[in-house]
């Protein structure tokens, strides 16, 4: 069986920081911050983390702070619940979370919770449950969970459980792995999985498995790496993670390297890309790879990383 | 303007480029397609629209855009050039609007710049569709407007942006917020409602199981009437027909029928509201039982088969009680019910038979079949009992196996669990 080409990988990983010259990446230089989550996360996974300046990411991310407590996808751009989430992971991965003024970043992230206890994105109002889990899992790291109303936050996403038992953006929306990923995260983190029909949710997820391996995000779809990382930490947060293949599983994922060049894709054969790559390596973790760090199903950054954030006041 | 001169070109080329394609939005406001082509594309849409190559001046537009009966082509080769340069003026431009805005300069000076910021985000935007901070300043000098037209204009603009990128979710999301303005303003427009659907439809059938697109569609449903819903209901039945593997499009039939159940959900509901959704409710069942038997082996299908006959035993099972059972809660088996589930069990027996001929649709369809009765069965325990009854235990032994195939721990853990409720 093919085996996990990490060297290879870190390279990539370092590389696709330099590569600035292609349409790609002149498209997604708007959310930067998430792409730098990405990588270095998936270092950090490898063991990697020391091979970038830490000082360097560390003050570029700072150069994305707005006044208002948000942090932007890039320098010059408006702040967004999005990136906020991931500059302070980015953070927390380096340890430097005492470089935050802790009150003002949280401020704008309870800022966002509107009157039904769902949260907006932004000052522009568009509402989506992947919100909800960014404030909570913000607040939940930085230690401020109760600068909002934790009860109407898990009652709006209690509010978008669907007939299956996943959920969607808003209520009546469409159950999709991505969502289900942040409104079972969200209960996690906030101590309220019993309003999970966990056999429910647990059967919709593992029907996600197809012949090949690989994990869809709603029916009918093609399987794809980055569900590796949606369904399967669901799945974990609810306890039903051996109803599905394992084994078939590492080997879809690790079907889809670029064993040449480094870089993971989203199915056997295709472009590698920087999300792609985590969430490989983020799945991998999950599913007890040898050789890769450990990873929080619900926080999503490295189990030591978040022990260190728990066990310190 | 440092970074500007990177590249081979000069400064002056560039602004060029931008200049040209600024020029060509402008004075064709009625282009409705735009898409990124590649240049020996060009040789060739030219041959098409009739021009021949000789006559075809050499200069810089003719090799970067493309622009015929309101439909615009950009060459791969300028893409990125032209998006960084159109990132940049904008970005300047929103910078200096912002201070001005905050010194409260004069008039004449914000309206300026408030025109370069609309004019530069729109070339952002064609080429990068998600880039938030561009949709953010048009949003931020839309809210001050209050002509309906700057409204209805923007909403030209976000539909051709989806041409090209039909995925693009901060695209649908700023459409929602230019319906919601027009909602608090100008009250709802019905017209603009159906007219969004219509336009959801069309992206659906150039971007297959669009979950952005679909999801525009059901968040559309809150500002519908229930006339409209009902029209609805039956415009998207023969898009739904013709794409049955589109998931997302039977998600929002799912949400179109909810909203038909919900006066049923509260006190006061008619029993005509009840005789209505039953009707359209069998309808459903119907349609779908031919979809089922017709396109074998769809998971979308026996999926959205879940959720009809669930509903069904829950609401209409019971004629004495107005309140719809919770799920879980013991049936009342009445004769409806009882024929119900026989003919469910009829439909899982056939779908069982896997003849020689395309032998993978009728295994899906075998699997499907297993599930959705099991899945029944998860909800309604006493269903146990009258599939062993209906079906022996050699056959019913059979559909586990079917499934145990497939989902081994999944079909232990239900099968232990069922046993032991019923």
């Amino acid at each position: 069986m093919v085996q996990l080409v990490a060297d290879k990988h870190v390279r990539y990983i370092l590389m696709a920081e330099k590569k600035k010259e292609s349409f790609e990446s002149v498209v997604m230089d708007h959310l930067r911050m998430n792409g730098a989550y990405w990588g270095l996360t998936a270092l950090d996974l490898l063991e990697k983390l020391g091979s970038v300046s830490k000082d360097e990411v560390v003050s570029w991310v700072m150069t994305c702070y707005h006044e208002s407590g948000g942090f932007a996808g890039n320098t010059g751009h408006d702040p967004h619940i999005l990136y906020t989430l991931s500059a302070v992971q980015i953070l927390a991965l380096f340890d430097k979370l005492d470089i935050l003024d802790v009150g003002k970043v949280s401020s704008y992230v309870a800022g966002l919770q509107n009157e039904d206890g769902s949260f907006s994105g932004d000052i522009w109002g568009e509402i989506d449950t992947r919100f909800s889990y960014i404030a909570i899992c913000c607040l939940s790291i930085l230690k401020c969970l109760d600068k909002i109303n934790v009860k109407k936050a898990v009652d709006y996403i209690v509010s978008c459980k669907n007939l299956d038992g996943g959920f969607g953006c808003t209520p009546g929306a469409e159950s999709h792995a991505g969502q289900i990923f942040c409104c079972v995260g969200a209960l996690a983190i906030t101590g309220n999985l019993h309003h999970v029909d966990k056999d429910l949710l647990g059967w919709w997820l593992c029907e996600r498995q197809g012949k090949t391996g690989g994990l869809n995000g709603r029916p009918e779809k093609l399987p794809d790496v980055c569900y590796s990382w949606w369904v399967l930490s669901s799945l974990i947060m609810i306890d039903r993670v051996h109803w599905i293949d394992k084994a078939k599983l590492v080997k879809f994922i690790l079907d889809c390297q670029d064993l040449d060049n480094g870089g993971i894709s989203d199915r056997p054969d295709d472009a590698v890309d920087i999300f792609h790559t985590y969430f490989g390596v983020a799945g991998l973790s999950l599913l007890e790879y040898h050789g890769v760090k450990a990873i929080d199903p619900a926080y999503a950054l490295p189990v030591d990383v978040i022990n260190r954030i728990i066990f310190t006041k | 303007m440092g970074k500007m001169g990177e590249g081979s070109c000069s400064e002056e080329d560039l602004f060029d480029l931008l200049n040209q394609f600024e020029h060509i939005l402008e004075s064709d406001p009625l282009i409705d397609e735009v898409g990124f082509i590649h240049p020996s594309q060009f040789t060739l849409l030219n041959k098409e629209a009739g021009f021949s190559s000789e006559v075809q001046p050499d200069n810089r537009t003719w090799r970067s855009f493309w622009n015929q009966d309101h439909k615009l082509g950009i060459s791969t080769d300028v893409l990125i050039r032209l998006c960084k340069d159109a990132k940049h003026v904008f970005l300047t431009a929103f910078e200096a609007y912002k201070c001005d805005v905050k010194a409260c300069s004069e008039s004449c000076s914000i309206c300026t710049l408030e025109s370069e910021v609309m004019k530069h985000s729109q070339s952002v935007l064609m080429l990068s569709s998600d880039f938030g901070t561009a949709w953010n300043a048009r949003k931020l000098i839309l809210s001050k407007k209050d002509q309906p037209c700057a409204f209805t204009e923007e909403l030209r603009l976000s539909r051709l942006i989806l041409s090209n990128c039909p995925k693009s979710e901060a695209t649908w999301s700023h459409r929602r917020w230019i319906i919601k303005m027009m909602a608090q303003r100008f009250s709802t427009p019905q017209e603009i409602i159906t007219k969004e659907s219509e336009l959801v439809e069309a992206v659906g059938e150039r971007s297959k199981m669009n979950y952005r697109a679909w999801y525009h569609r059901c968040w559309l449903v809150s500002y519908m009437t229930i006339e409209q819903v009902l029209q609805e209901l039956n415009k998207s039945k023969r898009w739904a027909g013709l794409h049955v593997a589109d998931s997302s499009c039977f998600h929002y039939r799912r949400r179109l029928m909810l909203k038909i159940l919900e006066p049923l959900n509260v006190k006061g509901s008619t029993a005509y509201d009840k005789t209505e959704a039953h009707k359209i409710w069998m309808e459903e069942l119907d349609w779908n039982k031919e979809l089922v038997e017709r396109y074998v082996g769809r998971e979308a299908l026996w999926l959205h088969r879940r959720f009809l006959s669930l509903n069904w035993i829950m609401y209409f099972a019971c004629n004495h009680s107005d309140v719809p059972s919770e799920t879980g809660q013991s049936i009342i088996m009445n004769e409806e019910t009882v024929n119900f589930i026989d003919n469910e069990i009829l439909l899982l027996e056939s779908s069982m038979t896997i003849p020689d001929t395309k032998f993978e649709d009728f295994q899906a369809q075998a699997l499907h079949a297993a599930a959705y009765m099991l899945w029944l069965t998860k909800h309604i325990p006493e269903l146990w009992r009258m599939l062993e009854e209906k079906l022996g235990t050699e056959k019913l032994k059979c559909v586990l196996s079917t499934i145990a195939q497939e989902r081994s721990s999944l079909l232990h853990h239900l099968v232990n669990h069922t046993v032991n409720l019923a």
